[in-house]
């Protein structure tokens, strides 16, 4: 099929303009439904307001997608951003944030992954790629330099998202660092409602249905040849010395020290531990085994392992194993997250750590949500064995731990045959098709979102956080240092008022790290280290009260469209099954809902958002440099 | 008068000498006034690295996790509060990662 070649060449010059050091100073668009694409240019002025990541992809949803634009419709944007650390010499920072109204809850998402996508794209010469419209045949973006080319997918379509990147490297000659790929498996072809963008072997952006907006796109893959523009940091000593700083507290810092060695794998020992590791779809805390086995140190020596790090990263985190017994003998996969021990495995009720690393890769392969196939795989698997849902529907048999049949039913969802078209639209949407009583056993949020991992019936703070904010997934996510911005590091974790302040105290950093272009993991650092990062790469003088600022103005910018796209207030509320009350293990006969009220109210008050109508309040936007925010949603004579 | 069982797990034994594995527990004496924190920081003086891991300025730090039979720090107990024979504290490793 034709290709649409780049039309930079074609547009006049512009005055060059003094940029931050970090950036690339441009952003790469593409209108599928024309063919069209070229390059903007973004102001220092506008870098400085939006950052990059989740705060440029936020604003760029604000301005772009009204309330009719829907997750399918062709004025939907997708927005692949990168940040002004993505590509210099700070631990991982290849990193991707991908922002747009997602397929999950039809609202706004952000959600990030990493490898080397962000660092590739800025060697390309872009900071974010914004993608509109809907191709009439499938096509893949291919970036190499200044060859900026939709090409067609057709031999591609139908592929897992590995089998794609094997094909892209094979066909360019380009493999591991040189050639980032980002796409979807079948799940986003078929529109699931949870279907993720995979990457690199391994890094999902797997939040609120972001495959499914690609797919609807039909937009395959992304395929970036590591470019050979410049880059170039304001002050290189200063980065160098706050990359070392980083580096040092993350391999000496007792918390970090763990992630520096072992990545995630502490998870499920910890969290069983204080009943936060879900088993069996929330039926349970206890494990049934003894979790020896599933320590970090074990786990990694489970497996035939290598290193397998993201850009400029020295994290011993992602690794790549060989499945070393079972029917999958030999297979490579990708060394699973914590989250995806917990979705594929525990909360399934698998917790053979051989099959569950299996069953992860393949989640990716075919790319869904690894947390909400976990959901939607352990409520059918309580059904069945409650008689909710029959082996006639299925088609096999389903029982807790069955971790080939998990597959069977991944297959099922994916291509939407039979029952499988049900479930695809994600845990709310079938579970309330099948209503009572099998729609009380389903974890979801009434947004139309599923919760990470966790058991947060134990962990009170993250499922406030989960439905309260305005991406419809964690906001504020793990306390990091809290007492740096003055939250204290402790309170009873079932006293909801204490809960809610933590919450609410900490908005404002995870927004701003995921505006960097850096990884979640390597970011585990004092929030001071990363302002000093971003000030040596971009020349400004960026302080700790200005990164939290601008992490909650881009907060309040979510939650505008939010309520654009109608999750108001009244959609604040778990199912009926996350709200239950443990009946065993260190939660035992804890009642969130008991003061579920209380803990809305005072969050609502912390952050200064109206209980009512979910706004920020006119204060509030004008507090966080937002004055335009005010007018737009209360009027000018607010 | 008896003693506290303070169990350190997984990751925590790094602090004690131990590889970030299993669990090592200490049978610490009580005295009739001791409370959590006099127990925490009898054991901790012996271990320099979980002394630095487990303390800030005098409180607890943001590094580990106190658990008191099995509830976490603040449910059932404050750090201030009595122990008595037959109770158990376990530290535990924070987890910050998804």
């Amino acid at each position: 099929m034709p290709t649409a070649a780049s039309s930079r060449q074609k547009r006049p010059a512009v005055a060059p303009v003094a940029l931050p050091g970090g950036y690339a100073g441009k952003l790469l668009r593409i209108n599928l439904t024309t063919g069209k694409v070229w390059s903007e240019p973004w102001s220092p002025e506008d870098m400085r307001e939006m950052i990059g990541g989740v705060g440029l992809g936020a604003m760029i949803l604000y301005r772009e997608v009204p309330a009719r634009v829907g997750w399918d419709h062709p004025d939907n944007r997708l927005v692949l951003a990168t940040g002004p650390l993505a590509g210099l010499p700070v631990w991982g920072t290849g990193g991707l944030t991908v922002v747009t109204r997602g397929a999950g809850t039809n609202g706004p998402t952000s959600t990030q992954a990493n490898g080397f996508f962000g660092a590739n794209l800025k060697y390309s010469g872009y900071d974010a790629i914004v993608v509109q419209g809907i191709a009439k045949k499938w096509v893949y973006l291919y970036i190499n330099d200044d060859v900026v080319e939709l090409r067609d997918a057709a031999k591609l379509v139908g592929k897992d998202t590995w089998e794609t990147q094997d094909q892209l490297s094979r066909e360019y000659g380009l493999a591991g660092h040189h050639l980032s790929v980002y796409s979807i498996g079948p799940a986003g072809e078929h529109l699931v409602r949870f279907a993720a963008i995979q990457g690199d072997y391994g890094h999902v952006a797997s939040k609120n249905g972001c495959g499914a907006v690609m797919g609807k796109k039909r937009l395959k893959a992304v395929a970036i040849v590591r470019g050979t523009h410049g880059l170039r940091a304001a002050d290189p000593r200063g980065l160098i010395q706050v990359a070392d700083d980083i580096g040092h507290d993350l391999k000496t810092d007792p918390t970090a020290r763990s992630l520096y060695e072992y990545g995630t794998l502490s998870g499920v020992v910890n969290l069983h531990k204080i009943g936060m590791l879900p088993i069996r779809n929330y039926t349970t805390n206890v494990a049934a085994i003894d979790l020896t086995q599933w320590e970090a140190p074990r786990l990694r020596e489970g497996f035939d392992h290598r290193g397998h790090q993201c850009s400029a990263c020295g994290m011993h985190h992602c690794h790549m194993q060989i499945i070393r017994s079972g029917p999958h003998k030999g297979a490579i996969v990708d060394e699973p997250e914590y989250e995806g021990w917990s979705g594929a495995g525990w909360t399934i009720g698998a917790t053979d750590p051989q099959s569950v690393s299996w069953l992860n890769t393949e989640l990716d392969r075919v790319g869904v949500d690894v947390n909400e196939f976990g959901w939607l795989c352990g409520w059918a698997m309580e059904c069945v064995e409650k008689g909710y849902i029959t082996r006639a529907q299925l088609g096999f048999d389903l029982r807790w731990g069955d971790v080939e049949g998990a597959r069977k039913l991944l297959d099922l969802i994916v291509s939407r045959r039979g029952f499988g078209d049900v479930l695809a639209e994600g845990v709310k949407r079938a579970a309330e098709k099948l209503g009572p009583p099998a729609q009380d056993c389903a974890v979801y949020t009434l947004k139309g979102a599923t919760p990470r991992g966790h058991d947060h019936r134990a962990r009170w703070h993250e499922m406030l956080d989960t439905i309260t904010s305005g991406t419809s997934t964690l906001e504020t996510g793990n306390p990091v240092h809290p007492t740096e911005v003055g939250v204290t590091a402790r309170v009873d974790p079932f006293d909801g008022v204490a809960v809610a302040k933590v919450v609410a105290g900490l908005r404002g950093r995870l927004a701003f790290e995921d505006s960097l272009g850096a990884c979640i993991f390597t970011t585990r650092t004092r929030l001071e280290n990363m302002c000093r990062a971003l000030s040596a790469a971009t020349g400004w003088h960026f302080t700790v009260d200005e990164a939290v600022r601008f992490g909650r103005r881009t907060g309040a910018i979510l939650r505008a469209c939010s309520l654009r796209c109608g999750i108001t207030p009244d959609k604040e509320y778990p199912s009926r099954r996350y709200a239950s009350t443990p009946v065993d293990g260190p939660a035992k006969g804890q009642s969130v809902m008991d003061q579920w009220e209380k803990m809305l109210d005072t969050w609502y008050a912390e952050v200064g958002f109206d209980r009512k109508t979910g706004k920020p309040l006119p204060e509030t936007c004008r507090a966080l440099g937002a004055e335009w925010l005010a007018k737009d949603l209360w009027g000018r004579s607010r | 008068m008896g003693t506290v069982a303070v169990e350190v797990v997984s990751w925590v034994t790094k602090f004690i000498g131990g590889d970030g594995t299993g669990r090592k527990v200490f049978e610490e004496p009580l005295r009739p006034d001791s409370t959590v924190r006099s127990v925490l920081e009898g054991l901790s003086a012996r271990y320099p690295e979980l002394q630095a891991a487990l303390w800030q300025g005098g409180e607890l730090g943001e590094h580990i996790e106190v658990l008191v039979n099995d509830a976490m720090l603040g449910v059932s107990h404050g750090l201030d509060s009595r122990v008595r024979p037959g109770d158990r504290v376990a530290l535990l490793g924070q987890f910050v990662g998804g």
